[in-house]
């Protein structure tokens, strides 16, 4: 009776991994700060290019309409400085929450 | 020919590399007593400096001021893409690259697709990334040199190789190694104090030039001005977004990028390190672009025209210039040439040891012959050191573009193969060694089928650029390693475990 009991065993084990599925617990929390961080690091990174795409397409009326942030088209500041600034910042808000999230589960574990 | 010696560089850089020797060498034995320890008593800033320090290249120091200064906005891609990358690799990473344990990307990929195939297809693309990664940099030591000296610049090329090949020689056998956190520090005071003094010389803020620079811009007659400030004089909304993009994949796909996690104790202390490395790789691309600016509006002062051909030619070199134009102290024009070619130099090296390596141990020893002793090996790797750094040497006489685009693709090839590669083996334990195979197999082709054929199929290029073809490439990639994936059976069980105990665990 046993040894079907050690055949099977394995089979029923779940060892899958999948980042669309992730499993419960550790894995499916760290995926959730996953997706919150790569929505805003992708937001921001090439949001602004599509608007700028979808709605300023003339360089006059551009650089006209826009509004500016130390003497440059705000867009261009934020490309060019604030978005590097707002990398650090995800990287940095990513590594809290992670942090957090180990160490709660290694306190469960021990 | 005197005339153009720049003696004040050549003497500053004899020395700078001889003092890198020498540090590297006491580094070598404070390490020797207790590696471990010193590791873990250095702190995140530390670990954040050596990866800025790995990271920072000729690319960062001649490439981004050189494609701002010919296609102002447009370079932002290449800013972005190369400090966004790092989210994306820690984000998805990171931790379990760190877990993994693997120490370069061919033995990561052996170890987790069980295939000695997919590892050697992934050893041939290390190696080509970093010859293609190499050539860049060629290019910019080549640049510098004809500069220095007054030389032509196959001349200049030549010599370079053998200042590289001479430091790599005499630094193997003395067994000096990088002391990554002075190399970070040399490269950054030598690129931000001159560039305050061109904002001076210039008359705006010189205390915060990676603001004032925005100014200068500005001031440029209305035409240059809006040509630098519009988004898309140089480039269409998709060229941007799909070099934005391959930018950061390859940047997280990148093997010698991935290689610097194991060099710390853990998964936390890889994390913090980035966010560090992250603001000490800011501190420089916050300032690259203002070189760019502040050369425009030296030339736009003074009357200077130059045709895109001519503005093309110098813009490698465009740091330089602006220093050289506003009439800097020559010891200012000195430091930042040596500071370019420190970067430059670091990077070859450490590129044509990694290939070397992988050529003698992942090909040679793997699949040739596999009773090789260690003294044979080493013979193998010296070999192809040789062998590489004259092909690099060869490909670099004829440049096929600026620096940050030559790099560019190296960055389309990791982010169009390694990238799916590793992302799918992490993230998706049915990923096997069929699907990474193919996968590897249809990212190469869709990186150099547009320089290859490019010329013989209409809009192929417009598609898939040859800087930007992951936009597309990364995706079909991983669509490829899915399908085939899901038609063969799975990877063995132990890996699979692996990943779920190991890997994914905190």
């Amino acid at each position: 009776m046993q040894q079907p009991e050690e055949k099977t065993a394995p089979n029923r084990e779940d060892l899958r991994i999948n980042f669309f599925r992730p499993r419960p617990g550790f894995m499916r929390k760290e995926v959730t700060i996953i997706w919150i961080t790569l929505s805003a690091w992708a937001l921001l990174t090439f949001g602004i290019p599509i608007h700028l795409a979808i709605n300023h397409v003339d360089p006059v009326e551009t650089l006209a309409r826009v509004p500016y942030l130390l003497g440059v088209p705000a867009y261009f500041w934020f490309s060019g400085q604030f978005l590097i600034l707002w990398f650090i910042f995800l990287c940095f808000f990513f590594n809290i929450l992670i942090d957090w999230l180990s160490s709660s589960y290694r306190r469960r574990r021990s | 020919m005197e005339a153009n010696y720049k003696f004040t560089a050549f003497i500053l850089l004899g020395l700078t590399l001889v003092i890198s020797l020498i540090v590297g060498l006491m580094t070598r034995r404070h390490d020797s007593g207790g590696y471990g320890i010193q590791v873990r008593s250095i702190g995140h800033a530390n670990i954040g400096a050596a990866i800025a320090s790995n990271w920072m290249s000729a690319a960062s120091f001649l490439g981004i001021a050189g494609v701002f200064f010919v296609q102002g906005y447009f370079a932002f891609a290449y800013v972005l893409g190369w400090t966004g990358g790092y989210v994306l690799l820690l984000v998805l990473m990171g931790s379990q690259i760190r877990r993994f344990g693997k120490y370069t990307a061919p033995d990561f990929v052996e170890a987790r697709y069980d295939s000695p195939v997919a590892r050697a297809f992934s050893a041939v693309i290390a190696i080509v990334i970093s010859l293609i990664y190499c050539v860049a940099q060629y290019k910019g030591i080549g640049m510098i040199f004809a500069w220095m000296f007054g030389i032509d610049y196959t001349q200049a090329l030549v010599f370079g190789t053998l200042v590289v090949l001479s430091y790599l020689v005499i630094a193997g056998a003395l067994g000096a190694s990088r002391n990554q956190q002075m190399h970070y520090l040399i490269l950054i005071i030598s690129f931000v104090v001159p560039l305050m003094l061109i904002a001076k010389k210039l008359g705006y803020n010189w205390l915060i030039p990676q603001f004032s620079y925005g100014q200068a811009l500005q001031d440029l007659p209305a035409k240059m001005s809006s040509d630098y400030l519009f988004p898309w004089t140089f480039g269409t909304p998709y060229e941007w977004i799909a070099l934005c993009f391959t930018l950061m994949v390859g940047t997280a796909g990148l093997p010698h990028v991935l290689s610097r996690f194991y060099t710390v104790p853990n998964s936390r202390d890889a994390r913090w390190g980035v966010v560090w490395g992250l603001f000490f790789i800011g501190l420089l691309y916050w300032s690259a672009p203002a070189y760019g600016a502040f050369a425009k509006s030296w030339l736009a002062r003074t009357g200077t025209v130059l045709d895109p051909a001519a503005a093309e030619a110098i813009a490698d070199i465009i740091v330089i210039k602006a220093a050289e134009w506003v009439g800097l102290h020559e010891i200012f024009v000195a430091i930042l040439a040596i500071g370019a070619v420190l970067a430059a130099i670091s990077t070859i090296t450490g590129l044509l040891v990694t290939g070397a390596g992988a050529i003698a141990y992942d090909i040679y020893y793997r699949m040739i012959n596999p009773n090789a002793n260690e003294r044979h090996l080493l013979l193998v790797a010296k070999g192809s050191t040789l062998v590489l750094a004259f092909l690099i040497l060869v490909i670099a006489v004829n440049p096929p573009g600026l620096i940050a685009q030559i790099t560019a693709v190296a960055f389309a090839l990791a982010g169009n193969t390694l990238f799916p590669v590793f992302l799918l083996g992490i993230w998706w334990d049915r990923a096997n060694k069929y699907g990474a195979i193919a996968g590897m197999m249809i990212g190469t082709i869709i990186t150099f089928a547009p320089i290859l054929v490019g010329h013989l199929i209409p809009g192929l290029r417009s598609i898939l650029p040859p800087t930007s073809s992951a936009l597309i490439g990364a995706p079909v990639v991983i669509l490829t390693m899915i399908i085939v994936s899901r038609l063969t059976p799975p990877p063995p069980e132990h890996i699979r475990r692996f990943l779920v105990e190991k890997v994914h665990s905190p």
